[in-house]
Parts: structure tokens; C-alpha cells; sequence
């Protein structure tokens, strides 16, 4: 099963948001891969990977197509989507003057 | 004396004696036999996979409790945001894909130190070659890589964490871990051969207040160990064996705080206040003697929120501006986002170009019409309190004379409602920034018909040489000292010379004491920075003879190349 979702985090799938992701993913029974929605299914990469997800280099507001399978691919779609579309508490830009 | 140039990473200087901090060294591989140790790498006694896996396991473990320590380490001293690195690092370590890598290139028969080089270097070759940010990537990497190795071949970290008083720490590049175990009181200061200034590390250096100068380059590695060396983080510049002139010159902290309006020596008033992001920036401005805040921004009152301030909050936020500098003037910047600095609940799109996007007044006059009317309602009335007479508001990235006509239309019917609805209200002072050669090309007439111009010159000098402040591919083209940004600074000075107008300036250049007499030659009427620099700057202000000051400035601008304004300025 699968499902598109548009990434809410201001850092992206970078730094938090992305170790955030690999955590929430360990925690099920289920491979979970993700990708740019637009890439198709050559895009997909592991989604258990820090490598890979930050590899994909995804920004804030970019649509992701996540992929699961398993005994627990719902839950672990849903706890996945869950986190993309949710800010985290805080950004990890270091403040971005620009004056 | 010896100058190398970088760029100025955290914007403080200090001086001190040169420690070099060589991590690689205590890493390299062993290549000799050695039967004795338990890193057997020699090939002349085989080498068990199952225990190199082993081996390998019980160092990852090491290295994951360290990480561990590390982030917490770092949400204490440093702060919550810039500890997330460290969780990043937590995945990177125990990665699926690199933890099977290592492994099958074990069960190949390579030693446990060998697999993990080889397999880290592969990742960190592709992070390398990806763009900007990514690339930085590639540290946290190497980070994670060296505790892994270090826990493999049992040597210990260098101990950052104890330097002697008064260090100034030189590296090929520091991780955000070794970072992270400075101790403030005891590093003067740090530079690096690689690195830019968006780096983890640097932005942690920046957070411990450590000064700091980063992309040196190669030249860095002929200082001595033992030497004597001035880090500049305003100038971006570390000076080998400094004279009596530059030593003097060091850190704001060493100027007297003078608390009153400074003047040239020859009687010209100058102006210099403090650049704020944020309502407990107020306090230390004042005790640094700022003569008022000449860049109050906005953006912080937006971020980390669900939902937009209310007017009342940003009334309150000006009055508490008003109120730290009563009798100085506040200059405060409308909402200044874009798509580099996405605000989640207002649904900024994802532009290819942020800093040519929509951004600024742009949004202000657009999309979000509506945030603009509340802050200018909430400005209006704090300019009508007791103490609201020297509010300012300036209007950022004007490029177009219709937006200063379409930001006063709505400056104009914001009071007609508060009139209408018997609230109190005062227009204050009305600017715009100047930032883009567009505001350069059109000075004479913003200054007709506002009553201040501020530049900006960290994206005047972006948009003047059309280089990405954020890429450090093209670091070394972001520096107001070339000669057509001087020239941009001069054709605005010029153009309001003769109106009413005054002009400032709010970019980092305005904070460096080294520039300051040339500022006053080219006409700025004042200067805003980060409050720690004020006091060097006033003292700076208090000698300076107009006239030689003017000459220096006409000398700078008959100057072709950057490398001429230098050798101007260091004579």
C-alpha cells in the first residue's frame, strides 16, 4: 500500500525531520520506502536508511510518495504521513538574517 | 604580520596561541604489522571475519554511546536545535544499507578498520559531490566515521574540551561534535582550511560566541604550531604574528561602552545602534551603549507558532523597544520572509530561486496583504505612545516605486481606520532598504519621498555581484569591499544628499571597525550592527576628521579592484 503526502518540516527530509523519519519507520513490521511522488518507482529508497533519505535531498513543501509492506505497513503509513505533515518544535536553520 | 583571508564565521575576534587540531593523524590506518595489537591489519596472520564483526559491533556501540553523550552535551550547553545533528549522526551510524556494506566487505575478508574507511569514504565521495547544504552532509559523516574508527583502534579523541586559556584552535575542518566540547572561556578563537559558514559546526562556534573564520584554505596549514595569531570573525581574516595596531583593534569587549551619541572629531554626529532579532537582544544592546536599535526584525514575533501574532502582541513587542531605548530611535524592518526562510503556517510556495522570488515588500503587498496590515496597525499605534516618537519603519527589497506608493496607500488607510474607530495612532518615520540595484538605481527618488533610506549591504552586496550569499562556491565574491558595491553605497549617499533623508546602514560591513572611517567618508549618517561591536565602532566614530575621511572614501572609490581597496584601508 502507498500514499502521497506533501513534507510540512521547514528543515525538509534533512537533520530532525529525517532521523525522526528513520525512527518512526524502525518501529513497525514493515518495509518502508519513500521517494519524490513525481520520480516513480525508480526513485523509491529505504526509508530505515539516514544515507538514503537524506540523499533524496527533499525540501519542505515537496510531495512524497511513501510505499509499505508487511504486517504492519498501515500503521507504519500512517505514523509516516503523520510525521511529514507535521512541523517539527523548531527548525535547524540558524536563524537566516537577511538584512 | 601575515594576513590570510577566509570568511568571518562568528562576527567576534580574539587572540591567542595556535593549537592545531589534527584528527586524522591519531587515525591512519595502520599499514605495518603489528601482532601485538588487537587491529591486526598486516595480511601476515589471517584475519577472522567473525571476530572483525564482532570488533566492528562492539566500536559501533562505543561510538553510539558517545553520540549519545555528545547530544546531550550539546542541548546544555549549546541548545536543543543545534543537538539534533547528533541524532542525525545516531542514523548515519546505525544505517541499514552502510551497517550491511561494512559488514559484507568484513565477511570478504577486509579488517574491520579497512571496511569501515572504505565503505564511509564511499558515502562521503556521494554527499560530496551533491550541492551546497548536502555537502556538509558529508562532515557529520566523516564525524560519525572517525568515532567508529577511533573506538576500533583504541585511541582517544584529542580532548577539545581542556584546551589552555587562550588557544586559538586551527584545523582542516572541525566536526559539529568537536565543535560542540569547546570550552568558550578557554578558545580565542577558530579557523579551518575547509568549510563555509551554514556548516553544524560553524553555527554551533557561532552559538558559544567562539570567533571564528572558516575557508581559509591551504595557505592556513604554513602557520606554526606555538604562534601567535588574531582571529577576525568580522573580517574574515586571521593574522599570523598581529602588530600593536591590529591588537587594539581586537573585539568589541575591549572598547569603553559610551553611552552617549558619538561625534567625528571634528563635531559630526554618528549614529550607531544595534541590530535585533529578537525582544532579549534589547537589554544587552543598551548595555552596550547602542544609540538606539537601527534594525528591529520582525520575522522572530513569526516563527515557531501556529498562527500569525496577533496586533496586540506586536504592539507589545514594539513598546518594549520603545521603552529599553527611550529617548533613541527604533528602526523596525516589515515582515521579511521568503522562500528561504519558509514560515509553515503561511504557505509560502517552494521557489528555485527564493532570493529572487517572492520575498520582502513583495509578499507584504501580495499574498499576505493581510499580515502587513496588522503589523503596520500594530506600528501606528505604538508610534502614538508616550515615548513613540522616535518609531521608524522601513519597507525591505524594494525594487519598484509603486511598492513604496502601495506600502504608504496602506499606511495611509490604516490610519483612516484607527481614526475612524477613535484608536490612538501616529504615522512614524517612513523607509526603505536599500538592497536590491534596483533601490541603488532609483535612491533619489525613494529619498524624495520617504524619509529614510537604510542599506542593507549583506544582499545589497548578493544582488550587486550576483552571488548566492548562502554558496560558498562563491564565498569569496560576498564581500562589500568590491569596488561596485562601494560604488552602489556611494550613488545612494549621493542621491539623497540635498533632500531630507537620512541614510543608514544595517549590514554586517556597518559593524566592522576597520571600516568605519570609510562609512563616514562615503556619508552614512548611521550605523547599526550587532550590539557587541558598538562599542569598538563608537570608539572608532570619536577619531575620525571628516575630510580625510571623504578622501579615503573618493580614494575607494577610484579603486578597480577589491585587492586595492584593502591595500588602501591597511595602509
Amino acid at each position: 500500500m502507498e500514499r502521497t503526502v506533501t513534507v510540512v518540516p521547514e528543515a525538509g527530509l534533512h537533520a530532525r525531520p529525517a532521523s525522526k523519519l528513520v525512527q518512526t519507520v524502525n518501529r513497525f513490521d514493515a518495509d518502508v520506502s519513500i521517494g519524490r511522488a513525481d520520480d516513480g518507482d525508480d526513485g523509491l529508497v529505504r526509508a530505515d536508511s539516514m544515507l538514503s533519505v537524506s540523499g533524496l535531498n527533499v525540501a519542505h513543501g515537496e510531495s512524497v510518495r511513501v510505499v509499505a509492506e508487511g504486517d504492519e505497513a498501515e500503521a507504519a503509513l500512517d505514523a509516516v504521513c503523520d510525521l511529514l505533515s507535521t512541523e517539527v518544535e523548531k527548525n535547524e536553520a540558524d536563524g537566516g538574517e537577511t538584512e | 604580520m601575515r594576513t590570510l583571508e577566509g570568511i568571518g564565521s562568528t562576527p567576534l575576534s580574539g587572540i591567542g596561541t595556535v593549537r592545531w587540531h589534527r584528527p586524522d593523524a591519531d587515525l591512519t590506518l595502520p599499514d605495518s604489522p603489528d601482532p601485538s595489537g588487537p587491529s591486526d591489519l598486516s595480511g601476515s596472520s589471517p584475519i577472522d571475519p567473525d571476530a572483525e564483526r564482532e570488533r566492528f559491533d562492539r566500536a559501533r556501540d562505543t561510538a553510539r554511546e558517545a553520540i549519545r553523550q555528545a547530544r546531550d552535551r550539546a542541548a546544555e550547553r549549546v541548545g536543543e536545535e543545534e543537538a539534533a545533528v547528533f541524532e542525525a549522526h545516531e542514523g548515519f551510524l546505525d544505517d541499514p544499507g552502510l551497517v550491511e556494506d561494512i559488514e559484507t566487505s568484513i565477511a570478504d575478508g577486509a579488517p574491520a578498520e579497512r571496511a569501515v574507511d572504505d565503505r564511509f569514504a564511499e558515502a562521503i565521495a556521494q554527499f560530496e559531490a551533491m550541492d551546497g547544504r548536502m555537502a556538509e552532509r558529508a562532515d557529520d559523516l566523516r564525524d560519525v566515521r572517525d568515532r567508529v574508527l577511533r573506538a576500533l583502534l583504541g585511541t582517544e579523541a584529542a580532548d577539545l574540551g581542556d584546551l589552555p586559556d587562550g588557544t586559538v584552535l586551527l584545523a582542516e575542518r572541525l566536526t559539529p561534535s568537536d565543535t560542540a566540547e569547546l570550552d568558550p572561556d578557554a578558545v580565542a578563537g577558530i579557523a579551518t582550511i575547509t568549510g563555509g559558514r551554514t556548516a553544524h559546526a560553524a553555527i554551533i562556534a557561532r552559538s558559544l560566541s567562539i570567533p571564528a573564520v572558516v575557508g581559509v584554505g591551504e595557505s592556513l596549514r604554513e602557520v606554526d604550531e606555538g604562534a601567535e595569531v588574531l582571529i577576525d570573525g568580522d573580517g574574515g581574516r586571521v593574522i599570523v604574528d598581529p602588530d600593536a595596531a591590529e591588537r587594539a583593534a581586537v573585539g568589541g569587549a575591549s572598547a569603553p561602552v559610551v553611552g552617549e551619541r558619538v561625534s567625528t572629531a571634528d563635531g559630526r554626529t554618528v549614529e550607531v545602534a544595534a541590530n535585533v532579532g529578537s525582544e532579549a537582544e534589547l537589554a544587552p544592546a543598551a548595555d552596550r551603549g547602542a544609540d538606539g536599535i537601527g534594525l528591529f526584525r520582525t520575522e522572530f514575533l513569526f516563527y515557531d507558532r501556529e498562527s500569525p501574532p496577533t496586533e496586540d502582541e506586536q504592539y507589545e513587542a514594539f513598546a518594549a523597544a520603545l521603552e529599553a531605548f527611550p529617548d533613541d530611535r527604533i528602526v523596525v524592518r516589515t515582515l521579511d520572509i521568503g522562500g528561504d526562510k519558509p514560515v509553515p503556517y503561511l504557505d509560502l510556495p517552494t521557489e528555485s530561486n527564493p532570493f529572487l522570488g517572492s520575498r520582502g515588500i513583495r509578499l507584504s503587498l501580495d499574498e499576505h496583504a493581510d499580515l502587513f496590515e496588522t503589523q503596520i496597525r500594530a506600528l501606528l499605534r505604538a508610534a502614538a505612545r508616550e515615548d513613540g516618537n522616535d518609531l521608524a519603519v522601513m519597507f525591505p527589497l524594494v525594487s519598484r516605486i509603486e511598492e513604496v506608493e502601495a506600502a504608504l496607500a496602506v499606511v495611509e488607510s490604516v490610519a483612516s481606520d484607527l481614526e475612524a474607530a477613535d484608536i490612538p495612532h501616529a504615522i512614524p518615520e517612513l523607509g526603505a532598504m536599500i538592497e536590491t540595484p534596483a533601490a541603488v538605481f532609483l535612491a533619489d527618488r525613494l529619498a524624495a519621498r520617504l524619509d529614510f533610506l537604510s542599506i542593507g549591504t549583506n544582499d545589497l552586496t548578493q544582488y550587486v555581484m550576483a552571488a548566492d550569499r548562502e554558496n560558498d562556491a562563491v564565498a569569496d565574491y560576498h564581500d562589500p569591499l568590491h569596488p561596485a558595491v562601494l560604488r552602489a553605497i556611494d550613488r545612494t549617499t549621493t542621491a539623497a544628499e540635498g533632500t531630507d533623508a537620512w541614510v543608514g546602514m544595517c549590514g554586517e560591513m556597518a559593524g566592522d571597525p576597520a571600516l568605519t572611517a570609510l562609512l563616514v567618508g562615503l556619508g552614512i549618517d548611521e550605523l547599526s550592527m550587532s550590539a557587541v561591536t558598538v562599542p569598538a565602532v563608537k570608539e572608532r566614530v570619536a577619531a575620525i576628521d571628516t575630510e580625510a575621511a571623504t578622501d579615503l572614501a573618493a580614494e575607494a572609490l577610484a579603486c578597480e579592484t577589491r585587492a586595492e581597496v584593502r591595500e588602501l584601508l591597511d595602509a
